[in-house]
């Protein structure tokens, strides 16, 4: 009776861990199988265009995952991310052109850069929450934009700033599109790991215990505002490094659309649809807007309809799926399950054995 | 630097700071009814100026009178937005969800008006466009005049309405505790409708007086959103006095400013604002216990 009811156990727990173990390894086979298509995207892609459009694509999910260490982790949604996206840009060229520093030098650098300003900033915006956070935010990226502008003798103004290639000229345009590419994809998977090592460390239990409720997290003894500065000054160095990168792919900048609220409001609609407490729902966002996006420009060309595409797309998710597609999706594939009950599935019997078998094993 | 040209700049940064009070009062109503920072509140100011001009061309009568139908459509509009698209949103992210709607409402006027009247800039001649007083060598258009006149009136009847009359005071009873104002039998959603309509009807007043002088296209609402938002921390998040303060202080600041640095620095003193209050009194300079948590 007792060896059989300590059999039943152990052949539970052996089950669960070997259901465990193929979940992970169904979860390894997955993400393997997808970073393979991605990396072998260049090869697919039919023309440099399409070529481009996945640059494009890469570049807005590096910035999705670096926007997600604050608007995932600590639920503080900041429109104004192409602040430190258009700083690093403006960063990476200025160090180039003006300092003559090694291209990838200067990203790093000016992200460097970036991270340190950004402590003031967060030190004014993150006292304050909800509300006063998001108008901070695109209150820094209207002040960039104005003297991104005004101060043409350093930023070349509304007539744009050339960035030198990295690349010689010997490497073509599409051979260009292709390495950029790669590029883009290591930069996202290394903020994809930085994000999922945050997410299970102490920083990160802290950080989701302000996202929600900052209070009772004060009250627990969370250093609140350490905990939300580190994040965001990660957050900022990771966007500057994109935005760096991104300068050096296009090789002009334009104030308009390096400071451009849009941008940043690109960033949120991507983390949101795709769920913000995910480690690739941004992925998965950007993929879905980026292309969105750029199919909504080739569409409406000049017209202003794809402002509205974009508001209406942004209104529906807010509105009715405000945890993202995942969750939502997954929530729908939970309809055909059988449901999740708080009710233990076992009855008394079993109970009593169980608990025999402990008193048992103890004495 | 002549002393005509100080009082002429001081004279219009009051009247502009007239035209900021009005809007931010909009904002810090909607604000004080649920918890909202409604981004889009500039973008129907532009919608407003739109109607305006568009009601001059096609009729040829003075914008003024287009008051008459975007002040109830704009009331209407707020109490509808209000009811249907803000209250459904969880209580728990309100503050944000809230904003991210707003804004692709706000974009959603943008691309509309770009599509139905193109990028091109717009301005409504009128007969007295170019009329303008003289006072002590300081020249003042009549347009901003009216403009301010139209601000200054809304604003004192809005205050009216607040302090004197019952649905006044049962709008102040929700602002400040929702929950007691049930008790007493305020209908608290259908007062915060209309809270949420009254605040956007200053934004129709404030599009017409604005569209009487200045030049108006459709991405202008991002230039007004920025410094409405510093008024409104600096004033203290859900204070009408500490806004509408705030708002006449920077309207000088700004035109004073504009003397020595031209328009586009000028325009930078709103966010050093912001970014210093932050620093030294995130709750702002008027606000109560209401803005300490937000």
């Amino acid at each position: 009776m007792l060896s059989a009811s300590r059999h039943k156990t152990a052949t539970h727990q052996a089950g669960r861990t070997s259901q465990g173990r193929s979940v992970l390894l169904t979860k390894l086979v997955v993400a393997a199988v997808l970073l393979g298509l991605v990396l072998a995207f260049p090869a697919l892609a039919p023309d440099p265009f399409i070529l481009s459009v996945g640059v494009v694509i890469a570049s807005y999910a590096a910035l999705a995952v670096a926007w997600n260490f604050v608007g995932g982790l600590t639920g503080y949604i900041s429109l104004g991310h192409a602040a430190y996206s258009g700083l690093g840009g403006y960063g990476t060229a200025l160090l180039v052109t003006e300092a003559g520093v090694n291209p990838w030098v200067s990203m790093v650098v000016a992200a460097v850069l970036v991270g340190l300003a950004a402590v003031p900033i967060g030190i004014a915006s993150l006292r304050v929450r909800g509300a006063s956070f998001v108008i901070v935010s695109i209150a820094l990226v209207l002040i960039l934009l104005l003297v991104a502008q005004s101060w043409a003798e350093v930023t070349g103004g509304s007539n744009g700033l050339r960035v030198p290639r990295p690349f010689g000229t010997d490497v073509l345009r599409p051979e260009q599109h292709e390495r950029f590419f790669y590029l883009f994809v290591a930069l996202t998977l290394v903020a994809l790991v930085l994000w999922w090592v945050i997410d299970r460390s102490r920083l990160g239990t802290g950080l989701k215990a302000i996202r929600e409720d900052e209070d009772k997290a004060q009250a627990l003894g969370v250093p609140t505002f350490a905990y939300k500065l580190v994040v965001f000054v990660v957050s900022a160095f990771m966007t500057a490094m994109a935005g760096g990168m991104y300068a050096l792919w296009f090789g002009s900048l334009d104030p308009i659309f390096q400071f451009s609220i849009l941008t940043g409001s690109y960033l949120v609609l991507m983390s949101l649809l795709g769920g913000v407490r995910s480690l690739l729902g941004p992925v998965v966002g950007a993929v879905i807007v980026g292309y969105a996006v750029e199919f909504f420009k080739n569409q409406y060309g000049d017209s202003q309809m794809h402002l509205v595409a974009l508001g209406v797309l942004l209104a529906l998710v807010v509105l009715f799926m405000p945890d993202g597609v995942i969750p939502w999706v997954s929530a729908q594939l939970g309809r055909f399950r059988p449901g999740d009950t708080s009710i233990r599935e076992v009855d008394a019997a079993q109970l009593a054995e169980e608990r025999k078998a402990l008193e048992e094993a103890k004495s | 630097m002549s002393g005509s040209l100080l009082l002429q700049s001081l004279i219009l940064g009051l009247l502009l700071g007239g035209l900021y009070a009005l809007l931010a009062a909009g904002l810090t109503l909607y604000f004080g009814v649920m918890r909202v920072v409604m981004i889009a509140h500039s973008a129907f100011l532009i919608l407003a100026a739109y109607l305006a001009w568009f009601f001059t061309t096609q009729t040829g009568l003075d914008p003024l009178l287009s008051l008459i139908i975007t002040v109830p459509l704009f009331f209407a509009a707020g109490y509808g937005m209000q009811r249907a698209l803000l209250s459904r949103l969880r209580p728990a992210t309100l503050t944000m969800m809230s904003v991210l709607l707003t804004f692709a409402i706000a974009l959603i006027i943008e691309g509309g008006l770009g599509y139905l009247f193109s990028g091109t800039q717009r301005r409504i001649q009128l007969g007295y466009s170019s009329a303008s007083l003289e006072l002590w060598g300081a020249r003042i258009a009549v347009v901003k005049l009216v403009a301010f006149g139209l601000a200054a009136v809304s604003l004192l009847a809005l205050y009216l309405l607040l302090k004197k009359t019952r649905f006044g005071q049962a709008l102040r009873a929700t602002i400040q505790h929702r929950e007691a104002a049930q008790l007493l039998g305020i209908d608290t959603d259908r007062i915060a409708g209309f809270g949420f309509g009254l605040g956007l009807a200053t934004a129709a007043v404030g599009g017409t007086a604005l569209a009487l002088d200045a030049t108006i296209y459709p991405s202008l609402h991002w230039h007004w959103i920025g410094p409405l938002m510093a008024i409104i921390v600096i004033g203290g998040l859900g204070s009408i006095p500490g806004a509408a303060v705030a708002a006449m202080l920077l309207g000088v600041t700004q035109a004073l400013l504009q003397i020595p640095m031209g328009t586009t620095w000028a325009q930078t003193v709103f966010y050093l604002a912001l970014f210093a209050t932050l620093m030294f009194r995130p709750q702002g300079f008027f606000g109560g216990r209401l803005a300490q948590r937000f």
